[in-house]
């Protein structure tokens, strides 16, 4: 699964460098936004992909502030799960990734999602 | 299977145990042991269903009098060790479908962090079971949901070759119809 996911990385990396979202018409449309016309929490992350791969941050946060702000977040998830560094330090593990902590990612989403379709 | 009681180095009445129940107690061949049926308290070693408690090879001989010892070593040290929660895996599984525009599929990366939040609880209760239950569940709804997402970022990407080679193939049509 993780190599299957290690493959895929630089397909998609190099296919969001050379394509921008914004203009070519091929990349997935989110289906919510197709249905209801209301912005997902996701929406606009491929662009601030493709921007943050040209070194744009700016445009970046302005696609998807909370997609950009959870890129480190999952990095380091990564390295806690993969590349040992939930062993060497559990506390940190157990503190970002304990039962709070994906309640809180939960309740971060959903107020990101009322809050960019009510403002 | 008869359930015996035994009398102890006190002369105490114990009881009472199933055959390998008696093994984790002080029994010895003399021991005086009684079951029901018997009309007498007799030595442990002359009742033919207690003989495997005294038999050197009979752990490997009779499995089921084994696998009461073998079930019972892993608990001690395995109380200590908190069952894979899968809490990392599902929570990326449950953000990473946002970014590849399939907000749906965080569906199942929820189901999944319930799973691995309850890994924890039942752990903390002291009730092991359950938590290697809930934690194969978490382990399985995390598996299946990065499977699809493994799958719907390969269609999008089949998707786009297929694009790729039927505007191109455009293109040369063109030419060959201009020429």
């Amino acid at each position: 699964m993780v190599t299957a996911l290690l493959l895929l990385l630089p397909v998609v990396l190099f296919l969001y460098y050379s394509f921008d979202p914004a203009t070519d018409p091929f990349f997935p449309i989110c289906p919510f936004r197709a249905v209801t016309g209301l912005e997902c929490p996701g929406c606009g992350s491929q662009r601030a992909i493709h921007s943050l791969l040209h070194l744009h941050p700016g445009d970046a946060l302005a696609y998807n502030a909370l997609m950009v702000l959870a890129l480190p977040y999952i990095l380091l998830g990564f390295w806690l799960e993969w590349l040992g560094g939930g062993k060497r330090y559990p506390r940190l593990q157990r503190f970002l990734f304990g039962r709070w902590s994906a309640l809180v990612v939960l309740l971060l989403v959903l107020s990101f999602w009322i809050g960019r379709n009510v403002f | 299977m008869n359930r015996y009681f035994y009398i102890d180095t006190e002369g105490k009445q114990k009881g009472t145990f199933s055959p390998e129940e008696l093994r984790q107690e002080p029994v010895k061949r003399d021991t005086l042991v009684w079951t029901q049926g018997m009309e007498q308290w007799k030595r442990a070693e002359e009742v033919a269903e207690l003989s495997l408690l005294f038999d050197p090879t009979s752990s490997m001989q009779a499995p089921t009098m084994a696998a009461p010892q073998t079930s019972a070593a892993p608990t001690p040290q395995a109380q200590q060790m908190m069952p894979k929660s899968w809490m990392v895996e599902s929570i990326l599984v449950t953000i990473l479908p946002f970014m590849l525009c399939s907000s749906f599929f965080s569906l199942l990366g929820i189901i999944a962090i319930v799973y691995a939040a309850q890994v924890e609880s039942f752990f903390n209760r002291g009730d092991y079971a359950a938590a290697v239950e809930a934690s194969h569940a978490a382990g399985k709804w995390t598996r299946i949901a990065m499977w699809i997402a493994i799958g719907w970022v390969l269609l999008i990407i089949i998707a786009i070759i297929l694009m790729f080679v039927f505007v191109g193939s455009m293109a040369g049509l063109g030419e060959l119809l201009n020429t």
